[in-house]
């Protein structure tokens, strides 16, 4: 249970930070920001957070299955151009897998 | 029935029921990568809400339950980026070029042939966010003024084609060694890469991993800054 706290006082400070700063990066990932940098100080991920974090993680594709259903209210969209988004997608693929597979290979 | 089909509980119900049937229908058809549980799930989901007739507001008083936890879910994140620092720091330098370069070429190619095919500013700054992990794509969408539920479909869907081109693909260019296999399947295809990089090996595995969280910390980071050059 402290796991959790440490993620709810991190989510909090994310959102004060946004608050305050008026930064356009949502406050959920500030507070993951914030949190690296308490992890790189301390060395070492608490016992209880690395607890909560094993616990939480297998259930994050559930979490995200009711903005994922949103899709339904996007139908006239899918009928219209279904068929060219799903080529964008594919053919966008191609010149990111070459720049990630080329700067790996590269000189070794 | 209909008070059952407007009960919030029954909703957040049918999505917990739907994601447990979709692990076991990836157990049981040997994990096949176009088939994520989560996929299966949403299929369910959206059937019941047709059939039923119902609409995607009723829905959500009960999604909300669950939808309202992604928060310190993605705090979280930090976690295992934070675990995998020391894995990549070896190889630091390359690795960044390859998030970085890797990630730009891909989301940008997919916002211009949106922007000239279909010349639509909400879809093709929607597809900005199609390399992030679905969490944090839909976190910042807001921000570029695109739609958080488009957005989750791109990004699932990305995964799902480039777990199925990815390796074929680099295999045949001669690049596929684990490094370069961890880090384009991390970069281009996300959590649903690394989940396909955990079957090829350890080496494998550990980069994705890396290169998923980078490029989504990356992305989540200087994608909302450069919304004002793209609304």
């Amino acid at each position: 249970m402290p796991g959790l706290l440490i993620l709810l006082a991190f989510l909090m400070a994310g959102t004060l930070l946004q608050h305050w700063t008026s930064a356009p990066i949502p406050s959920a990932i500030l507070g993951m920001l914030l949190l690296l940098v308490f992890l790189l100080f301390n060395r070492k991920v608490p016992p209880s957070l690395a607890q909560t974090t094993s616990t939480l993680a297998p259930l994050l594709p559930l979490l995200l299955m009711p903005v994922s259903v949103g899709i339904v209210t996007h139908e006239d969209l899918i009928r219209t151009h279904g068929i060219t988004l799903l080529a964008i997608l594919v053919i966008s693929l191609i010149p990111g897998i070459l720049v990630c597979g080329w700067i790996m290979s590269r000189g070794k | 029935m209909s008070v059952l089909f407007n009960m919030p509980l029954f909703w957040a119900g049918l999505t917990i029921g739907g994601f447990l049937l979709g692990q076991r229908v990836y157990q049981l058809t040997g994990k096949q990568p176009f088939l994520p549980p989560m996929l299966t799930g949403i299929i369910l989901v959206i059937t019941t809400l047709k059939l039923t007739d119902t609409s995607y507001e009723v829905y959500m008083t009960g999604g909300h339950y669950l939808h309202d936890l992604l928060g310190p879910v993605i705090v979280m994140l930090a976690v295992p980026l934070f675990q995998q620092l020391k894995a990549i720091s070896q190889n630091a330098v390359r690795i960044l070029l390859a998030v970085t370069l890797g990630s730009a070429t891909t989301i940008f190619c997919a916002w211009g042939l949106a922007y000239w095919w279909i010349g639509e500013q909400t879809l093709a700054n929607t597809l900005l966010t199609k390399s992030i992990t679905t969490p944090v794509a839909v976190a910042i969408v807001p921000q570029l003024g695109g739609e958080a539920s488009l957005a989750a479909g791109f990004v699932i869907l990305t995964g799902m084609i480039g777990v199925i081109m990815i390796i074929p693909m680099l295999s045949l260019l001669k690049m596929n060694s684990p490094a370069a296999n961890g880090i384009t399947l991390g970069v281009c295809a996300h959590a649903i890469g690394t989940a396909r990089a955990l079957e090829l090996g350890e080496q494998e595995s550990a980069y994705a991993a890396s290169a998923m969280t980078l490029t989504a910390t990356l992305h989540a980071v200087v994608l909302p800054l450069l919304a004002p050059l793209v609304t």
